[in-house]
């Protein structure tokens, strides 16, 4: 277990910068996320800190060591790949011992290893079969099982649930969060599902365009995204935006006007927000509630029913479009002429560079 | 509309069956011309087979016999016991096995390397094994004796081996195939501490021995037939090939037709029994390096 450092780190193929000057922390025995489009350099990163690209400036540390000159077998950190890359040749005990058999690690120590991970992972009767004749999740938890024989200080996860079924998915999350409490050890996991994210991480790192975006509690992100890329990225379905005008109220917090001529109270404060007053209200749909006596009016083009809730796409008196949320068993239906009240004290407002400012 | 679709169908399946019939009548027709042309080819193998089991006499009397009238082994117990039939046999099969084993190992390491390696020079070097196709072995039969009459080692089985290790075929091969290995398997080799022979013996080849064994018998089958280089290097009888040695057979028994021809079969006979045996490695390694013989 050990706390992984990178300290201006950046990477460019020819001309093209691929990471742009990351630093971060991940502490011993946390559990971080790379969150992100495809594209936008999280499995660099990662790949980076295994040992399997190049830096061409900055520094990388796992634990007390500075790393980023070290081949990646001397590094201590032991990664799952998307698509497992078991050796289809050998058998779940041979996939496991590999790694072991080349540092010359006695026989009879591999065999200890490798049954107790074995027995982590449920796979004693698998033990003896080949890739081929496992399922995807079978192949997931010996991938797992290889890293784990390793005891490294860190496990690096390249999108290891993608090619998983929805259901196994799900299970198979579950498995990685019992594993890591079980563990304790230093892991980072690449994806680009934000429920992944969400409920694995004790931080995520959302990543956009090669640079970060924000680093941040999985709550933190949601609740005070740093910019309108992470605001748009997380959650589903994603957040509201509006163009409106924002001036101050009495208590200094911003009072916009919608499109549509209705007023929302907020709690961001003025002082921060820079001049011009125009900006991009942010609200996310579970904070537009349907009020019958609310402010904004509209008529609800489409209705989706998810069962515990009901999402309307709103469409309002300037063509705009708000998704709202009711909850429980809605009567609503398409072409209902509806009110809708705003929770301003969750919204947020992003100028013209997409900066976010969320209530204090 | 009941009507209509009560006199369609009818139709529709005279429609059916006539292209049926059509495709059965193709099959067949295939079916013959692939019997006949298998039959032609089949031939001159056939009547060598029966030819070295006929007496002497039997060979040059005049018509045409499909069979034996006395079927008798007298030509290959002649070629075994006065000839050096049984060295030439050690000789093609230590030079073949050689060359086989060396040819397979080098092209592994050298497709290997020009794949997954990055080192200054692999784009030339690639690019020199892709233009050595462009010159036939027949044009290097002379800078190749000289070279190896000047290293005074012609009339030996490294002599007959040397050359023909010159294999750029299978190199193309395993290069295109260690290309299609998802890099993630050379990573978490990598991560698994595994050194380049580790990843090619441990990981790369047998990852599909297929690739190996169909390379093997094809490059096995391309030694033992081989005859240019071999009558050039081997110019001592001791030293011969059997499909050198053959000829001197045939030069020696003059009209001795069941000899001649039971020299040829015993030749013939390990090539034969690898088609036999590895049939499906065959077509594999015939496949696999099709796309590049082109």
């Amino acid at each position: 277990m050990a706390d992984i450092r990178l300290v201006d780190v950046s990477k460019a193929y020819g001309n093209v910068r691929v990471i742009d000057n990351v630093t971060m922390t991940i502490g011993s025995g946390e559990f971080w996320v790379f969150l992100g489009p495809s594209g936008c350099g999280k499995s660099t990163l990662l790949r980076m800190i295994a040992g399997l690209e190049d830096i061409n400036d900055g520094e990388i540390h796992i634990g007390d060591r500075r790393v980023d000159q070290l081949p990646p077998a001397e590094r201590g950190v032991a990664m799952v790949f998307q698509n497992y890359a078991l050796y289809p040749h050998m058998t779940v005990r041979q996939n496991m011992a590999f790694g072991l058999q080349n540092i010359r690690t006695p026989k009879d120590e591999i065999e200890r290893r490798v049954d107790s991970a074995a027995k982590i992972l449920e796979l004693g009767h698998l033990i003896d079969r080949r890739p081929s004749q496992l399922s995807g999740g079978q192949r997931q938890r010996v991938a797992i099982g290889r890293a784990i024989v390793r005891d490294p200080k860190a496990f690096l996860f390249d999108e290891p649930l993608s090619n998983l079924d929805a259901g196994l998915r799900v299970r198979t999350r579950i498995e990685f969060a019992q594993l890591h409490q079980r563990m304790k050890t230093t892991m980072v996991f690449v994806t680009h599902d934000q429920t992944e994210a969400m409920t694995l991480a004790d931080k995520i790192v959302v990543m956009n365009n090669r640079k970060i975006e924000q680093i941040g509690s999985p709550m933190e992100i949601y609740t005070r995204p740093a910019s309108r890329f992470v605001a748009a990225f997380v959650g589903s379905p994603s957040m509201n935006f509006l163009p409106v005008k924002a001036v101050a109220d009495k208590a200094g917090k911003a009072l916009v006007t919608l499109g549509d001529g209705s007023v929302v109270e907020t709690a961001i404060p003025t002082a921060n927000l820079p001049k011009g007053g125009t900006f991009t209200f942010g609200i996310r749909p579970e904070f537009v509630r349907i009020e019958a006596n609310g402010a904004i009016k509209g008529k609800a083009d489409v209705v989706e029913r998810l069962g515990d809730r009901t999402l309307a796409y709103v469409r309002l008196g300037d063509g705009s479009t708000v998704i709202a949320s009711d909850t429980g068993i809605s009567s609503l239906d398409t072409g209902h002429e509806i009110a809708l009240g705003v929770d301003g004290a969750s919204a947020h407002l992003f100028d013209d560079n997409n900066v976010a400012y969320s209530a204090a | 509309m009941s009507t209509v679709n009560a006199t369609a169908a009818p139709a529709a399946r005279t429609s059916v069956r006539s292209r049926g019939q059509t495709t059965s009548l193709g099959t067949k027709l295939i079916t013959a011309l692939t019997v006949v042309v298998a039959a032609i080819w089949f031939f001159p193998l056939y009547w060598a087979i029966v030819t070295s089991l006929k007496t002497d006499e039997e060979t040059v009397r005049a018509g045409l016999r499909l069979l034996p009238e006395e079927p008798t082994l007298k030509g290959y117990l002649f070629v075994i016991q006065n000839s050096d039939l049984p060295i030439w046999y050690m000789n093609s099969v230590i030079t073949s096995v050689i060359i086989t084993i060396v040819s397979v190992l080098m092209s592994a390491g050298a497709g290997y390397a020009i794949s997954q390696l990055k080192f200054p020079g692999r784009q030339i070097l690639w690019t020199l094994i892709l233009a050595s196709f462009m010159v036939p072995v027949s044009a290097l039969i002379v800078n190749h004796f000289i070279i190896i009459a000047g290293v005074k080692l012609l009339n030996t089985h490294l002599g007959i081996i040397l050359p023909m290790l010159i294999t750029p075929v299978t190199v193309i091969v395993y290069k295109q195939f260690f290309d299609s290995v998802p890099r993630e398997y050379r990573e978490a080799a990598v991560i698994d501490n595994a050194n380049e022979f580790q990843m090619l013996f441990r990981i790369f080849l047998p990852m599909n021995w297929g690739v190996t064994t169909a390379l093997a018998i094809i490059t096995f089958i391309g030694a033992w037939n081989s005859f240019l280089w071999p009558f050039l290097a081997a110019q001592n009888e001791k030293m011969m090939t059997v499909t050198v040695g053959i000829t001197a057979v045939q030069d020696s028994y003059g009209v001795a037709f069941a000899r001649v021809l039971a020299g040829a079969v015993l030749a013939g006979l390990p090539v034969a029994l690898a088609y036999l045996l590895f049939q499906k490695r065959v077509t594999q390694a015939i496949t696999l390096s099709a796309g590049i013989k082109g």
